[in-house]
């Protein structure tokens, strides 16, 4: 029978490796602006940490792929269970900079 | 495939399954591990599950909720049910974008419409569920799957299933205030696999893969790529959704890697997939071992279609693997599917006629015209018609009205609902509230009678997504219609709100974000009326369709002197 561990906290991350690609806040958003203009094919160099993500047009299939797109530059996992109840810029950059600490 | 077994039931295809190398069901996770159930393991566990969860006093019968957002523990879990003969409700396991107390309101609703009493979920998604405990619902416990299946497996007697006895409950995606479970029977199950994956369909042979990144609760993934393969005994494949979400390319690349021969998606998936490919991605991708890319769930749009052939030709992708499906939960899941293995068929029609019930075909290039992708035919003792909406009368060819659908594939109703089953089906025949017509034989579906938005190949019911956004202040209750226009063949969501013109900025940013916390769903545009000029019934009612018409049109008054055109672009 197969054991499943009980994954309790949600940190204990397999894949995730510590980023070499530490990035500044502001190097974060750019991050952030450059994937959502791609995604969602409109410009968004001027989004700040203040917008909601629901106003920039984005839905939730564009959120999970920006989210992927940010795992993969940044060498993360974010679990979806840690997507929940996220609505501005500033909340998923928070979670994103959290996800860089965790250890393989 | 004993197709003609009279007493096949999803319970007893589970101890039919041929065993042998690779004959198996392979779940990779959200962390890209693999884990893989030969069909024999498949089996025992279900066994095991099924005795665990008739120790919690289920009895045959009684339904189980089952909030599961791991692959693997929900099929067993779900199979776990079925050999007790117990009934799942799936529900979508994810709170994501919504506020948890708007998640547990949906999982509320759905346990009460279905009488459910006990709900299975496991340790990270309790918090989300938990809170639907008081709310009224008739929901007594919330259980984990770490802690039921856990220790010896009890002493249990499966009890006898037979075909006629109901296997699952299917809610629609989405639901909120009064949401539908679909009766489905293992006697529906079995006819609609072996229909669709049979000599008439798929025609499954012993080389098959499935490979599947469709959610699990959901009728296309659920019945295509696990109940149904588990019946006529096809492996399969089954990614997270949410993986192919993040990245896209995961989905051709598991195909490639295991050998896929099946795929299914819904039409954004294909134009994603088009969009998302680069050019260095082509090169390693072998896709000349696919043999049905099938598209369902949501209108087919032949440009996509021809798209996605013309970038995935360098990757071995052959387009006669291109199979356009057309079917409901109602149906079980199918209902017509174009021939296997033939060229993409598409009909140009006139665009004016068609709005007054004419498929008047038109010569390639003529401008305005529709471009219609043709869905095939019912399956062998399916049988499907087109009716005239207001008399019910059987139509010829070429002219548009409902279409309906009968057969043993065709499930009874919604379950405790007689109402809303008396309103689907009339003398047995299934009203599916689509409009469409035949064609040199094949089905064409050009529109929807029934209020219902489709987007991503999920489905969401206007008056859901009006009720979210009612209590935003500014908007008046019963004056808010949702509906959905065709832009560039992509289906999106429009909001027309009555309110005062003070409010009209507020509301145009308010709206869409409670939508978004609410459906997850972008909202592609919001008109903000006068108060009074939304189209109203004699009893006060907003009319969406006739609202829909008249901001198509470029009719709609909106604040400011705006109006939206045809186009979808402001003009004042």
């Amino acid at each position: 029978m197969l054991r499943r561990a009980a994954n309790l906290s949600g940190d204990a991350d397999i894949s995730a490796s510590q980023g070499d690609e530490k990035m500044d806040r502001p190097e974060l958003l750019k991050t952030f602006q450059r994937m959502a203009t791609e995604i969602a094919e409109k410009d968004f160099g001027h989004v700040t940490e203040e917008h909601v993500i629901a106003d920039l047009g984005i839905d939730s299939l564009g959120m999970l792929e920006l989210v992927g797109s940010m795992e993969r530059e940044l060498k993360i996992a974010v679990p979806d269970e840690q997507l929940v109840g996220i609505q501005t810029v500033r909340q998923l950059l928070d979670l994103v900079e959290k996800r860089t600490k965790v250890l393989a | 495939m004993a197709s003609s077994d009279a007493e096949l039931t999803l319970v007893s295809a589970l101890s039919r399954l041929r065993r042998g190398p690779g004959r198996g069901f392979r779940f990779v996770t959200s962390k890209n591990e693999e884990h893989y159930y030969a069909y024999e393991q498949i089996e025992a566990e279900a066994h095991r599950r099924a005795a665990h969860l008739a120790a919690l006093d289920l009895k045959k019968g009684d339904r189980l909720a089952i909030v599961v957002a791991e692959g693997d523990e929900f099929v067993m879990s779900f199979l776990g049910a079925c050999v007790a003969g117990i009934v799942p409700v799936p529900i979508y396991p994810r709170a994501t974008f919504k506020g948890i107390e708007g998640y547990a309101d949906t999982v509320a609703h759905i346990a009460r419409a279905s009488g459910t009493r006990v709900l299975l979920t496991m340790e990270t998604t309790k918090p989300y569920v938990e809170p639907a405990l008081s709310k009224d619902c008739g929901l007594e416990r919330i259980v984990l799957t770490e802690d039921v299946f856990a220790g010896p497996t009890p002493a249990f007697t499966a009890p006898s299933i037979t075909p006629d006895d109901l296997c699952f409950l299917q809610f629609t995606s989405g639901s909120t205030n009064k949401p539908k479970g679909v009766v489905v029977t293992h006697a529906n199950l079995v006819a609609n696999s072996t229909a669709f994956l049979g000599p008439a369909g798929l025609d499954r042979n012993d080389d098959d893969v499935g490979v599947s990144w469709l959610p699990l609760f959901h009728d296309m993934g659920l019945i295509g790529f696990v109940l149904g393969t588990l019946i006529c005994d096809i492996p399969v494949v089954l990614l997270p959704t949410s993986t192919f979400a993040r990245g896209p390319r995961i989905w051709l690349e598991t195909i490639h890697k295991h050998r896929g021969t099946i795929t299914y998606a819904p039409n954004f998936a294909y134009a994603l997939a088009v969009k998302r490919l680069k050019d260095r991605d082509l090169k390693e991708l072998d896709l000349s071992c696919l043999r049905i890319a099938g598209c369902g769930a949501e209108p087919i749009h032949a440009q996509t279609m021809r798209d996605f052939a013309e970038r995935l030709a360098p990757a071995g992708f052959d387009a006669k693997a291109l199979l356009p499906s057309y079917g409901m939960a109602e149906a079980t899941l199918a209902i017509t599917f174009h021939p296997r293995g033939t060229p993409l068929v598409t009909d140009l029609v006139d665009a004016e006629a068609m709005k007054s019930g004419e498929a008047r075909r038109v010569p390639k290039g003529t401008p305005g015209a529709l471009e219609l992708v043709a869905n095939g035919v019912p399956f062998p003792d399916h049988e499907v018609k087109i009716v005239d909406v207001e008399t019910g009368a059987e139509l010829s060819e070429r002219r548009v009205g409902q279409i309906i659908a009968r057969g043993p594939s065709i499930t009874a109703g919604y379950f405790q609902n007689p109402e809303a089953t008396a309103l689907g089906w009339k003398d047995g025949w299934l009203q599916t509230g689509d409009l469409g017509y035949f064609a040199d034989g094949a089905l064409y579906i050009c529109g929807r009678l029934k209020d219902l938005i489709i987007i991503h190949g999920a489905n969401f019911y206007p008056q859901d997504l009006e009720w979210a956004v009612q209590e935003i202040e500014g908007v008046r209750r019963g004056n808010v219609v949702a509906f959905s226009v065709i832009r560039d063949g992509v289906e999106q969501l429009v909001l027309a709100a009555e309110a005062n013109s003070g409010d009209v900025e507020r509301l145009k940013k308010l709206l869409p974000e409670r939508i978004y916390e609410t459906a997850g769903l972008n909202t592609a545009y919001v008109a903000v009326v006068g108060v009074g000029t939304l189209p109203k019934t004699s009893s006060g009612k907003a009319q969406r369709l006739k609202t829909k018409q008249l901001y198509e049109a470029g009719l709609l008054a909106e604040h400011g002197g705006a109006r939206a055109t045809e186009s979808g672009e402001l003009e004042s």
